[in-house]
């Protein structure tokens, strides 16, 4: 087959400028394919990563919260291994169009977060000073902050005794980011906030969270949680990890329905592109192609040259598309506004396997009918130019 | 010159279909791009028609100072009745003002697929209905006041399990039965509606989130709002019920419209590449024929014109195509995001949008190979093959 490729290499230059610009839609089309197939590849992953033994719990009614005493009495359930207590701050740096929240956490975080890629030392450094915060570098390069460097934010969700409502954190170590939460996030210490509210909001809690000790069981313990809070002053609403990450749930959207949907109609526009191209390559050097069959090539030798002609520009602009799509999605938490709400789409060996599988199969769709033809030519007519 | 343009458009026109297939490229990159577009925005944009319709601006919505979210805001017994004997309130007939204190908050619901989410419950007072005329039962009755009742909106009840009349809702002081089903044609059918005060001694609350007032007229909106600020006790933010919901909904929105705006750039880019490679092969497909047009008199510019003419047609085609294929699997569907529950919306207005977007793929598609077609030399053209 490779002997070929001078032969197609001045079939497709002889339009330069048809190839270039089939080329480039094709790149077009397989960056949008990257972005949306890299999206569902980062659900999943989040699924796949999603701990079994993890269970989220938080007030089933708002409000200002629980009081953090509902963490001892969760303590105390059969089967539940570690717990930690958090507070919000949700709120804007400097507009309110750039929307944020920090976690407020407790000294138990570490237990039950420990894939979070935060040290011990990093969560020591915060619970020592009541107002210091631990970003992931995500966060540090959405705000542009260093180790150092103050964060200000703006909340008028939590109320501060004082009647401000700025909060002053120091940024005392930056993370990395964790595959699974690609937008990256802020924690400091529950002590703050606690401290700088109201009397009568403190020692309360917005969420806790925590470890069951054996992870089958972890549903059990999810619904014992409700059952043991459900004719209290505050009965709780409890999901489990797993079962909060599966469905690739965006909202109650169904995210592999709209990705699949979206990429398939960019490998519907280019199919049409391609397929025309490599169709009109082919009427156009007719004669050509009966000389070939002349001089001996055989059905298979023709049909190896279209289908080399069609693949070229594909593969290619697939392989561009999805680097375009890669460069793309490390650039999104710049292009973005803050907080945009949906991960980052992540260029995974599947979602290459993916663009490479659609780039051939609009290759030889596009390649098909001219190869019928190809086949079914009468060499004489042909040659004589009446094809 | 109109008489030449026509000439050579229409002479152009009708060798479209000796370039069927070639021009199919343009109709379908056009209806590929519009159509996923105008489906991705039929949710942003049918979520924001909810939110809009749900604001009147016969209305005026009271929330304690610089919230900007009903569930923010805390307005407390004693300030309610200051704003309900403020000026400007349209009166029932026992000559009460139409003011009603709300209150708002997030219920968890499972929904029809399985999945745990959230929807709106909503405190209703006693002149909750005269102030929300839209609101009308369509199966069931009415909560009866005081009682621990609530009713549902056809929206939630599609949406979510557990909705129909004769189930219950858990509430911190027990379950509450569903006695009704309203709809309103807005935001409040994906909702839940209960009284105010009943709700209140349930979740051990006692400050409303809101007070919803119908104004004496849509002009006295400043009169009401002047009263309420200047008067010292009070410290509210008032705003007409029409433009809250107008805001809130673009804010709830932003993300969603956002995404459809770039998926169907990018889109739109892609299909651009092929017009323009269709429309340099349909000038050098006609070479011949421009040739000899230009060798007869006719001018550069509507040889030219009638390439973007052409281009023109094929994307609003394509275009058109696009958004009515949007239109039949997406208009009027029941659908959710996040808290919210609403029909999916393919309006006129996203069909002119689509149609738009077409235009300008054309206009920058079709204006290379339109140059080239007007600036050939007429003899290298005519002697070409």
């Amino acid at each position: 087959m490779m002997k070929f490729i001078p032969l197609v290499w001045a079939a497709l230059m002889r339009k330069p400028v048809r190839v270039v610009l089939t080329l480039l839609s094709v790149m077009v089309a397989f960056t949008l394919f990257g972005l949306m197939i890299g999206l569902n590849a980062t659900f999943d992953l989040m699924a796949e990563k999603a701990r079994a033994d993890r269970i989220y719990t938080w007030p089933r009614f708002g409000g200002n919260g629980v009081p953090v005493a509902v963490a001892r009495q969760i303590e105390a359930i059969p089967g539940v291994k570690a717990v930690t207590a958090l507070g919000f701050i949700p709120g804007y740096v400097q507009d309110p169009k750039n929307q944020t929240f920090l976690l407020m956490l407790d000294q138990n975080a570490g237990k039950v977060f420990g894939d979070w890629n935060v040290s011990a030392e990093m969560f020591d450094a915060v619970w020592k000073d009541r107002t210091g915060i631990v970003m992931t570098k995500a966060q540090a390069a959405r705000w542009n902050k260093k180790v150092g460097d103050t964060f200000t934010m703006i909340s008028k969700a939590v109320k501060r005794a004082d009647g401000k409502n700025s909060w002053t954190f120091k940024v005392l170590a930056i993370a990395n980011d964790v595959p699974q939460n690609s937008n990256g996030f802020i924690f400091g210490n529950y002590e703050y906030i606690d401290k700088a509210r109201p009397l009568a909001d403190q020692g309360k809690v917005s969420e806790i969270d925590l470890l069951a000790d054996d992870p089958s069981a972890s549903t059990d313990v999810a619904q014992r949680i409700d059952k043991k809070f459900a004719n209290s002053a505050t009965p709780m609403q409890t999901i489990t990890e797993k079962l909060a990450r599966s469905g690739n749930d965006f909202g109650g959207l169904d995210i592999k329905k709209i990705t699949y949907g979206v990429a398939l109609a960019g490998m519907f526009m280019v199919l049409f592109l391609t397929a025309n191209g490599i169709a009109q390559s082919v009427r156009e050097r007719f004669t050509e192609f009966a000389t070939l069959k002349t001089i001996g090539f055989s059905d298979r030798a023709v049909t190896a040259m279209v289908v080399l002609e069609s693949a070229l520009p594909c593969i290619l602009g697939a392989a561009l598309g999805i680097g375009v799509a890669g460069i793309l999605a490390r650039q999104i938490p710049k292009l973005m506004p803050p907080n945009f709400g949906i991960p980052l789409p992540m260029i995974s060996p599947m979602v290459i396997l993916w663009a490479a599988s659609a780039a051939f199969v609009v290759a030889l769709l596009s390649a098909a009918l001219p190869i019928l033809r190809l086949k079914q030519m009468d060499i004489a007519t042909a040659l004589s130019g009446r094809g | 010159m109109l008489r030449q343009i026509f000439i050579v458009s229409a002479l152009n026109f009708k060798s479209l279909t000796s370039r069927f297939w070639q021009s199919m490229v343009i109709v379908m990159g056009l209806a590929a791009t519009i159509g996923v577009m105008l489906s991705m925005l039929s949710l942003s944009a049918g979520m924001r028609e909810a939110y809009i319709k749900a604001g009147d601006p016969g209305r005026a919505i009271v929330v304690s100072k610089g919230a900007d979210q009903e569930g923010q805001s805390a307005i407390t017994r004693a300030m309610a009745p200051l704003i309900a004997d403020a000026p400007g309130i349209a009166r029932d007939k026992d000559g009460k003002p139409l003011a009603d204190r709300g209150l708002n908050m997030g219920v968890p619901v499972l929904r029809k697929d399985g999945s745990k989410g959230y929807t709106t419950m909503r405190g209703l007072a006693d002149k909750g209905p005269g102030v929300r005329p839209e609101l009308h039962i369509v199966q069931g009755r009415m909560f009866h006041p005081g009682k621990r009742e609530m009713i549902v909106g056809v929206g939630a009840q599609t949406m979510f399990q557990h909705m129909n009349i004769g189930d219950k809702v858990i509430l911190p002081d027990g379950q509450w039965p569903i006695v009704g089903v309203f709809a309103t044609g807005d935001l409040l059918e994906g909702q839940l509606l209960g009284d105010t005060e009943t709700l209140l001694t349930s979740l051990h609350k006692t400050n409303y989130n809101s007070v919803l007032v119908r104004l004496a007229s849509p002009d006295s909106l400043d009169i009401f709002k002047k009263a309420l600020t200047t008067n010292p006790a009070l410290s509210v933010s008032v705003e007409r019920h029409s433009d809250w919901y107008t805001r809130v909904g673009n804010q709830s929105t932003f993300t969603l419209a956002l995404l459809g705006y770039i998926v169907g750039t990018v889109m739109a880019i892609g299909a651009l590449f092929g017009c323009l490679n269709t429309m340099y092969a349909a000038v050098s497909t006609r070479g011949r024929e421009i040739a000899t047009l230009r060798a007869l008199g006719y001018g550069a510019f509507p040889v030219a014109l009638s390439v973007m003419l052409e281009a023109i047609l094929l994307s609003v085609t394509g275009a058109l195509i696009g958004g009515g294929i949007a239109w039949i699997l997406n208009d009027g569907k029941q659908s959710l995001f996040n808290n919210s529950v609403f029909h999916l919306s393919v309006s006129p207005a996203q069909l002119e949008l689509g149609v738009t977007w077409g235009i300008v793929v054309a206009l920058v598609g079709g204006l290379l190979p339109s140059i080239r077609a007007a600036r050939r030399p007429v003899v290298e053209a005519l002697r070409a093959t």
